[in-house]
């Protein structure tokens, strides 16, 4: 502001201005004209210049650093987009929650599986609608705190283990339990555990626990059959939702039960098998397999109680068979009732003797033989029936092969093959040696005897009696009729006079065989067995009892034969169970003596007016089979002066060639 | 915003006008981040060790509102505060963590913690700071002072620590400072060569940790074959990221913390994946490399080279953890357990992390020359 205002007049003044105007203007700052450049000298020290060096690398690989990092952190956002949105690992979906009463059905539980009842529709098996408990872990929020108060309603839960199947990875279904009542379920349902659920199941329940348990059979934790009929009609319990009606009648079948379990504890007897069929039908009315167990606790049963002894277990029917025997001669009219055979000394043929338990030393009238089972008298029978007619016989009466019946656990039979079928199998076969079948082969071969010659394939499915079941006739009427009167025999005069029942009219055949055991038969051990037929004038029932090893005792009288076992059984269940089909002691002796007449025939028949009896002097009748040398040796000499005796002995060997076509 | 003003000239006002704010703004979101984590992840694991549920929640609380302060007040401090505390504070922790090989509390087969009070701390994670700021002092000092081997001093420091680490053991720990300790050195200018050879020791380091350590051994196979039963936190981690998608489930709606053991720890990232989705994840990396990024860059205008490598350093270690526990949570490599800076929970690392980046904070304050 000074500058601008006008100075005051000083002449000195005047010309230092003029100096002033003749130099230019200079800004401040700059240098004069004509000055001499000062270059300011700045000292830096070698370690600083290091310094500053190692900075700028120091920097420059700062720059490094920062693009590592920014690497690093592309490849994180890059990951990340690819792990959320580009191809994510989508977790399993979560089970959707079944809160709501209609849950997710199984698939095996849309319908429950049928019932089964006894033919007079008492129920045997049944399916209870249950609840199965799951539970998704991953739902949880406290998994041992879930498994601690399971365990409070469920106490037999096996707490470790469910915790370990709760904490296995990847675990999004768990059982709980498979079975569980509606209380419990409330109750489960009540703990409000997340995660834990329900599914509609079925239980499978057996009534009446252990009758029939082996018959009815079993089914696993889902539901499908795995034994006896549960498995064989497995389709037909799930896809029909109507009662299966069986055969069995749960009367017979306990009352059987129980009678043989008593013989079992008596006896000490390791197992026991017991049939009854219906004769007219072949439907059987009782199976028991002793020992047997709770059909609702099957998984706990050992294999010995789920065994069935009756369809599964095959055995030598013994002495039982010889009514085979008689019927396969019988038929063809072979041998007749007034025969003779030479029982009068063992039969020595190759390592084994055929010897009688009771030998009478004496030619026996062929009801003897049945009546005292001979086993020498049943070879002589069988000699002349031959190795051919015999396996026919057995052949056609389904002795060679599984039993047709529902059980998928039916046997094969044991028998030898055509080219070991020897003579001396021939011979021990006709008293039910060197053959094995299960008692529900000898019952239904036996059925066929005494019904007038149908045989059926055994069922434990009902009949319907409005429409009669088909079966095949092996054999003459009038065949039967005899068996019949031989087996009334047995029970009169013969082995079995411990079936007899008071008032009612009893056949049957006593078959004892010997156990076998590795390669041989065990001394002192064997199977006591009862065959039945009842009423035996006009058969409605068949039975069929054997106890395994028992042990004889004063009840027994000291034996421990079929007889003496096993008959008593049988004719005590047929007391007990005769009234339940309508049948009532015969008190009225008119009456009685009117059947007796029918069935009677004498241990000694008289042949009829005109005909040759086969007895000494004439042991073989015509169309016998060929006898074999051994044996024709030992003719006596009566009976080589006889017509059939100059009949060429040729060897077994000769005639397997036309074994089919007989 | 600016409550205090330009003239201001108390302690509190020259702080704030010469702190990194973008540093600090970055920071207090992650910690506020950290909170929303602990209140999402902490109480299903709390329930499952059997601890009341709101306790992880109020201790993880306690060491979040810790760490702020601790930021806070750490970044006050000059420089020459920051290397005496770092020499005082690496002596006592050196000790502390070899006092657990001796006293330790054994959590999973290591001896890693040492109960101080009744508080269960990891020395190891302080040590790391603390080392990286004297081993920035000793390469920077060397330049200085002649006469002093900084680089032969710091060898022999890093030697003895990763015997001790050897020792507890801690493999990823050793990884972690070995890491970072070659990272000065090739700040410093190390030469190229040597930093080379150097990362031939530290790959020979990591072959050795997966012949002597089983468990190092099981993660490496695990992350070689994802689909083997082994690999059961990888594959599930993974499955919280798909399940996250773009959006998340939502706060507190993810289950992966209800199936991983270490899902409010180690995993934590996948957890965020999956109740906050892709968005906010890549938002939570961002704002990690951005604080490493921005660090670093920094740093290229910085004169001293203390502040440089003792900076960088801090920086470095801080992106890696967060690097490597967001990596393992991704699959990006094998699962080694870090922690997520301020969002892990942990007691130990969280202050630690605090400490690191207080430290961080009050070394890349403006200010004069003279202040060094």
């Amino acid at each position: 502001m000074r500058e601008h205002q006008p100075d005051p007049p000083n002449p000195g003044a005047l010309a230092h201005r003029a100096e002033a105007r003749a130099a230019p203007v200079r800004p401040p700052g700059t240098p004069r004209d004509g000055a001499i450049p000062r270059l300011e000298t700045v000292r830096v020290t070698a370690p600083d210049l290091a310094r500053r060096a190692t900075l700028e690398t120091s920097r420059r690989r700062l720059l490094g650093a920062a693009a590592g990092f920014t690497t690093l952190f592309a490849a994180l956002a890059t990951k990340l987009t690819d792990a959320t949105i580009l191809d994510p690992v989508k977790p399993p979906p979560a089970p959707k929650n079944t809160f709501s009463t209609v849950a997710r059905p199984l698939p095996t539980a849309d319908r429950p599986r049928a019932m089964m009842v006894d033919r007079n529709g008492e129920i045997l098996a049944v399916s209870l609608p249950t609840a199965a408990v799951y539970a998704d872990p991953r739902q949880m929020m406290d998994r041992a705190d879930a498994v601690r108060r399971l365990q409070n309603v469920l106490p037999g839960l096996n707490g470790p283990a469910l915790l370990a199947e709760f904490t296995a990875p990847h675990r999004e279904f768990v059982y709980v339990a498979r079975e569980v009542g509606p209380e419990q379920e409330l109750r489960i349902n009540d703990l409000g555990i997340p995660g834990v659920n329900f599914l509609p199941a079925e239980a499978r329940h057996y009534p009446l626990g252990r009758i029939a348990a082996q018959t009815i059979g079993a089914v696993d934790i889902d539901g499908h059959g795995i034994a006896g009929l549960e498995k064989s009609q497995n389709r037909r319990l799930r896809e029909d939702p109507n009662p299966l009606r069986l055969a069995l009648d749960v009367r017979v079948q306990a009352v059987l039960r129980d009678e043989m379990a008593k013989a079992l504890d008596d006896f000490q007897a390791i197992g026991a098998a017991g049939i009854v069929m219906d004769v007219h039908t072949g439907e059987v009315l009782a199976m028991v397999s002793l020992p047997d167990y709770n059909a609702n606790d099957f998984a706990s049963a050992v294999p010995k109680a789920r065994f069935n002894r009756a369809a599964t277990g095959v055995y030598e029917p013994g002495s039982a068979f010889k009514l085979q025997t008689v019927g396969m001669a019988l038929d063809p009219g072979l041998v007749h009732v007034w025969d003779r055979f030479d029982t009068t000394h063992p039969i020595d043929i190759g390592r084994f003797v055929i010897k009688d338990y009771e030998p009478m030393d004496r030619w026996l009238y062929l009801p003897e033989i049945i009546a005292y089972s001979s086993n020498i008298g049943a070879s002589r029978i069988a000699l002349i029936v031959g190795k051919a007619r015999q396996r026919a016989w057995l052949r056609k009466l389904g002795f060679f092969e599984r039993c047709p019946i529902e059980l998928p656990e039916a046997a094969m039979p044991l028998v030898q093959s055509d080219a070991e079928w020897s003579e001396a199998t021939v011979m021990t076969v006709s008293f039910g040696n060197g053959i094995a079948m299960t008692p529900l082969h000898l019952i239904n071969g036996t059925v066929a005897l005494v019904n007038g010659g149908v045989l059926f394939a055994p069922t434990l499915l009902y009949q319907d009696p409005a429409t009669p079941r088909p079966g095949s006739a092996v054999m003459q009427p009038d065949t039967s009729d005899t068996v019949r009167k031989l087996m009334r025999d047995v029970v009169t005069h013969g082995t079995g006079t411990f079936g007899r029942v008071p008032g009612y009219f009893v056949g049957g055949k006593t078959g004892t065989s010997q156990v076998v055991r590795s390669g041989g038969y065990r001394q002192h051990t064997n199977r006591a067995g009862f065959l039945a037929a009842f009423p035996i004038n006009a058969p409605r029932y068949a039975f069929y009892v054997m106890l395994d090893s028992p042990h004889a005792n004063a009840l027994s009288q000291g034996y421990s034969t079929g007889g003496e076992i096993s008959a008593p059984v049988v004719a005590r269940t047929i007391a007990r169970i005769a009234p339940m089909f309508g049948l009532l002691p015969v008190t009225d002796p008119a009456e009685k003596a009117a059947i007796e007449r029918q069935i009677d025939l004498p241990l000694q028949p008289q042949p009829p007016p005109g005909v040759i009896a086969l007895g000494p002097g004439h042991p073989y009748p015509p169309g016998a089979a060929d006898a074999p040398d051994d044996l024709s040796r030992k003719r006596t000499p009566a009976a080589s002066g006889h017509a059939l005796a100059p009949r060429a002995p040729r060897r077994y060997a000769s005639s397997h060639a036309s074994d089919q076509g007989r | 915003m600016p409550a205090l003003s330009r003239a201001d000239n108390s302690l509190l006002g020259r702080w704030w006008w010469s702190v990194d704010r973008w540093t600090l703004f970055a920071v207090s979101t992650l910690l506020g981040f950290g909170y929303l984590m602990v209140l999402s992840a902490s109480p299903s694991v709390a329930v499952r060790i059997g601890d009341p549920r709101d306790l992880l929640i109020v201790k993880q609380i306690t060491f979040l509102a810790l760490a702020g302060v601790e930021i806070v007040i750490v970044s006050l401090l000059s420089p020459k505060d920051i290397r005496r505390i770092a020499l005082v504070g690496g002596i006592v922790t050196l000790l502390l963590t070899a006092l657990t090989l001796v006293h330790g509390v054994e959590i999973k087969g290591a001896k890693r913690w040492i109960d101080i009070l009744g508080v269960s701390l990891q020395p190891s994670e302080f040590l790391k700071v603390f080392f990286i700021i004297v081993n920035a002092w000793l390469l920077s000092e060397q330049r200085r002072r002649p006469g002093l081997n900084g680089t032969a001093i710091a060898l022999c420091l890093f030697a003895i620590i990763v015997l001790l680490l050897k020792a507890q053991p801690d493999v990823g720990m050793m990884a972690l400072i070995g890491a970072i300790f070659l990272a000065q050195l090739f700040l410093n200018g190390l030469n190229l060569v040597w930093v080379a050879v150097g990362g031939a020791l530290f790959c020979a380091g990591g072959a050795g940790s997966y012949i002597i350590f089983q468990h190092v051994r099981e993660r490496v196979q695990d992350f070689l074959h994802p689909n083997a039963t082994g690999a059961y936190q990888v594959h599930v981690a993974l499955e919280a990221f798909g399940n996250g998608g773009l959006l998340g489930t939502g706060p507190g709606e993810g289950r992966i913390k209800d199936i991983l053991p270490d899902a409010h720890a180690d995993f934590v990232f996948a957890v965020v994946g999956e109740e906050f989705g892709l968005i906010i994840s890549l938002l939570v990396v961002g704002i990690f490399a951005f604080i490493v990024l921005r660090g670093l860059l920094r740093l290229v205008a910085e004169h001293d080279l203390f502040t440089l490598l003792a900076a960088g350093g801090l920086l470095m270690s801080f992106g890696l953890e967060a690097f490597i526990n967001m990596a393992t949570a991704l699959s990006l490599i094998p699962a080694k357990g870090m922690t997520l800076p301020f969002i892990s929970y942990g007691g130990s690392s969280m202050l630690a992390i605090g400490l690191e980046m207080g430290m961080l904070l009050a070394l890349t304050r403006r200010r004069h020359h003279a202040d060094l």
